[in-house]
């Protein structure tokens, strides 16, 4: 018993801090309908600065502390409070890519600034070590556990006596009615933010100490909140901190248990995982009217995506092959660059397909390419001829594809972004390091392939084939999207009811386009391996890697660049993969997450469409509004005013 | 022929009836709908009124799937609902519309429409004809979709998107995409509501159509009395999720304990 006495402590106190963090996450949503994705960037912003206070101006750690919290807590609640009020009308990919692009650029501004290692932090709460029946505490740990009690204590009483705290309740599910009933809704929600900010770089400033500071690695474990709010079924206060303290403990018997087992395989990384696992699987079992989506009935309608005449379709696909077929004359080294933004254009309209096309959201889609990736690399290790690897590198992820669809099958909306999230990230934790995919050393040879005499394995022949795959699936993709399916998931996007009154199954909708989606990824994958001639789990926003990472920065990426099927494809490839290669290496690695993520919040904000499309709608708008002016029409609907108040 | 005298003597038709028996359906502690038993007869357009909350859309979701009953069965002629899908309930031939309409707004009206013909077929097919139409699927959608907008007046409003139409005209897509349908039974809930009363009265004229064309059974949940009265051959009220009264529309609209329902008196005991 008594060698288990220091996990459990340390358990608790770790799980302390989840919940508090875990708690701030479900207060703002509550309030909110805005699921904060970047809630972890926050803690790792709170711990960094007061690191920056600290360290480098040499402060007092109170003092530091006090600031910290001011900026990352109170002034970044409010800001946040702003722009949930704007998102609160936004389509729910706009919402998701917002704070998705918040986390994106905290995070790229963390490492740009402070750099990607990570730097010990010295503890500021009392070390001294106490001694309880057997087993050794330290002061800091009381202080945090004790901290984080009163805090989420003093919170829940707040909710259930005071008048404000009541109202909290009662503001997202109809603002309007609150603000009739004399509390505005605006201070609520303000409040909300603030404190869920504040608990949230309060638990990135607890932890430093004990993790160092690491702004990925940060921003992760703040991501345990995700599975302490799950337990609390993204609602319950008082669950979601029994949900935090239960998986810190968790994690750390875990660790201990593991650890003496002497195993090797994807179970050694299951303590460090437990909280996604634990995410995912709650996902799975709550039940479905438990989840309640907040916020989601006020959303504006959706206007159709800009289409191109028939003419000006021809024309531009003519010239962009035409400039496909030019570049490898014309680009000497980077070449390289160029196959990777190929493979881009296919991973941008699969991401597509799935996003725009039928709106589901996805958050792990670069997991496909990796199972894409590996497998591919296997099979030609086994002797597969190459085009018949990279096919089967996209048929196995088809399987993956279809799996994620179960959690889509019950989830909808938010919940979906959340378990695709956790998913990815167990597939990457878990399984990247398996004998399956990359094995230990995170890369396995990925050779260029010999296709009879052609010089396919030369950086232009190599073009080529790539070329020829991506206009191929290009081709396939369009097809699938003016088929009768591609109708019905347009349809479904829109209005999912009205496709099941209407006789067809959603749900196969959901697990064909997961499996579709999946299958293109997987080809793009097994064509980025061959690039270097090995395919590898980089960690961290590397183009070419398959960090979880990459996957919101796809999302971003794809946000900003439209709706268009094969148009916004390419510009979100030539904007994430060929432009920044043109800046010097370093640079670029550090300014894409930081320039993305603004442009994917600016975007996100102002109307939730592609800075292109609001281009091309404003000339459209005028003439709409010159003709029948129906949006005047619309407002004038009570009913609508009162939905626009919100 | 006037209508009136064709919905005192409805044709007879082949078309099924809608039978809910005993439906009860609690969410929690709150009992939506308690012990509701109708007929909605084939060929003949039924009324379900009642006030704001009074379970009239629940028992139309009990209807076509989109909740699960506490107790009680649907059926449509002969074949009994309960348990089944959504998508298979509306193969099997029940078609409806919402009250707060489930519309594609990012599509055409055409696309919408024709949809209401091809989600049907693509249900009912296997494999790739899930996926792929056939030219001549194709033709049968798109010639039930013209129809369908021909008969609800918006053939000019066949290239506008959906989104920018006003309530009215969404309402008449929706109507339209039913008709499109294959179906032998409608259930529109509130089709009227968002519509002035000159759009009203077009659309009551619309309904008598559809229903002397194609013969099938229509249940109309309707706030709007004339509409009701002008196209409702027998009346079904719902009150706090219970049955209060039934009988023709002449009946109802003068019976007492309807009145009371609609101004909130409490003079009259249920």
């Amino acid at each position: 018993m008594k060698e288990w006495l220091p996990f459990i402590v340390a358990g608790i106190t770790n799980g302390s801090i989840y919940g508090l963090a875990a708690v701030g996450l479900v207060l703002t949503y509550k309030t909110s309908g805005i699921f904060n994705f970047a809630h972890g960037a926050q803690a790792a912003l709170g711990a960094y600065l007061m690191f920056e206070f600290r360290e480098r101006m040499g402060m007092s750690w109170p003092l530091a502390g006090f600031l910290s919290l001011l900026l990352a807590g109170v002034v970044a609640g409010l800001v946040l409070e702003r722009a949930a009020n704007v998102l609160a009308t936004c389509s729910l990919a706009a919402r998701v890519t917002a704070t998705v692009g918040l986390l994106v650029f905290i995070q790229g501004s963390l490492i740009a600034i402070y750099g990607a290692a990570s730097v010990p932090v010295r503890p500021f709460l009392p070390q001294k070590v106490f001694r309880f029946g057997g087993v050794n505490v330290r002061g800091e740990q009381i202080i945090v556990v004790a901290l984080v009690l009163v805090a989420v204590v003093g919170l829940y009483l707040f909710f259930t006596k005071a008048k404000l705290g009541l109202a909290v309740q009662a503001v997202v599910d109809d603002p309007a009615l609150l603000g009739l009933a004399g509390t505005s809704p605006v201070a609520v929600r303000r409040f909300a933010w603030l404190v869920g900010s504040c608990f949230a770089a309060l638990s990135g400033m607890l932890l430093a100490p004990t993790l160092a500071l690491d702004a990925r690695l940060l921003t992760l474990l703040v991501f345990f909140a995700f599975g302490a709010a799950a337990v609390g079924a993204f609602s319950s206060l008082p669950l979601t901190y029994v949900g935090g303290i239960g998986l810190g403990l968790g994690a750390s018997l875990a660790t201990k248990i593991i650890g003496g087992m002497k195993i090797t395989g994807p179970i050694q990384g299951l303590p460090a995982n437990l909280p996604f696992i634990v995410l995912f699987i709650a996902l799975l079992v709550t039940p479905t009217r438990k989840l309640v989506e907040r916020g989601s009935q006020v959303v504006r309608r959706p206007l159709p995506p800009v289409t191109f005449g028939r003419r000006t379709t021809a024309v531009a696909a003519a010239g962009g092959l035409v400039i496909a077929l030019i570049v490898p004359h014309v680009v000497n080294a980077r070449l390289p660059i160029y196959i990777t933004g190929l493979a881009y254009v296919i991973l941008f309209a699969s991401l597509g397909l799935l996003v725009r096309t039928s709106g589901q959201a996805s958050l792990c889609h670069i997991a496909f390419a990796a199972v894409g990736a590996s497998t591919a690399a296997r099979a030609v290790g086994a002797g597969f001829p190459w085009p018949l690897a990279v096919l089967i590198g996209g048929l196995v992820a088809i399987p993956i594809g279809a799996l994620l669809a179960i959690p889509a099958i019950r989830l909808s909306g938010i919940y979906l972004a959340i378990a695709t999230f956790g998913f990815g990230l167990v597939i990457q934790r878990l399984f990247y390091s398996s004998m399956f995919m990359f094995g230990g050393t995170f890369a396995i040879r990925s050779p260029r392939p010999h296709l009879g005499g052609l010089h396919t394995d030369t950086d232009v022949g190599y073009y080529h084939v790539v070329l020829a795959v991506t206009v191929a699936c290009l081709a396939v993709m369009v097809l699938i999207r003016r088929s009768r399916m591609g109708r019905l998931l347009r349809a479904f996007a829109d209005s999912p009811t009205a496709v099941d009154a209407n006789g067809t199954n959603t749900n196969e909708l959901k697990v064909l386009v997961f499996s579709i989606a999946a299958f293109f990824s997987g080809i793009a994958g097994g064509l980025l391996g061959p690039i270097t001639g090995q395919a590898a789990a980089a960690s961290g926003i590397d183009v070419g890697g398959f960090d979880f990472s990459v996957s919101l920065l796809l999302l971003t990426v794809l946000f900003v660049a439209g709706r268009q099927p094969v148009f916004s494809a390419v510009v979100g490839s030539v904007l994430l993969v060929i432009i920044p290669s043109y800046a010097t290496g370093e640079t670029a690695v550090k300014w894409n997450p930081i320039v993305f993520g603004s442009l994917a919040i600016v975007a996100a904000l102002f109307g939730g469409r592609s800075l292109i499309e609001w281009l091309a709608s404003s000339r459209r708008l005028r003439e709409r509004s010159a003709t029948t002016s129906p949006q005047a029409e619309r407002t004038a609907r009570p009913d609508l005013v009162l939905e626009a108040a919100r | 022929m006037s209508v009136t005298a064709e919905r005192l003597n409805p044709q007879t038709t082949d078309a099924p009836d809608l039978a809910v028996d005993g439906l009860t359906v609690r969410f929690g502690g709150l009992v939506a709908v308690d012990d509701v038993s109708l007929r909605a007869r084939g060929g003949v357009i039924t009324g379900l009124i009642g006030p704001n909350g009074a379970g009239k859309t629940t028992t139309f979701n009990s209807c076509t799937g989109l909740n699960t009953p506490t107790a009680g069965t649907v059926a449509l002629g002969d074949r009994t609902l309960n348990g089944h899908s959504p998508a298979w309930r509306a193969r099997l031939g029940l078609g409806r519309t919402f009250q707060r309409m489930e519309l594609f707004d990012t599509m055409t009206v055409q696309e919408n429409v024709e949809i209401g013909r091809e989600a049907l077929l693509a249900g009912k097919r296997r494999w790739t004809g899930r996926l792929f139409s056939t030219p001549s699927e194709a033709d049968v959608c798109g010639r039930e979709a013209e129809e369908a907008m021909d008969h609800c007046g918006i053939s000019p409003l066949a290239t506008k998107t959906v989104g920018d139409l006003s309530t009215g005209q969404r309402r008449l897509v929706e109507l339209a995409r039913a008709l499109a349908g294959d179906y032998r039974f409608l259930l529109l809930d509130e089709p009227s509501s968002g519509l002035d009363v000159g759009e009203t009265e077009q659309f009551a004229a619309i309904l008598s159509g559809v229903m002397e064309r194609e013969g099938i059974g229509i249940l109309l949940v309707e706030h709007d009395m004339a509409l009701v009265r002008a196209v409702c051959s027998y009346i079904y009220v719902l009150d706090f999720g219970r049955l209060i009264y039934e009988g023709t529309a002449a009946d109802v609209l003068s019976a007492e304990i309807v009145k009371a329902a609609y101004l909130g008196s409490e003079a009259v005991e249920v």
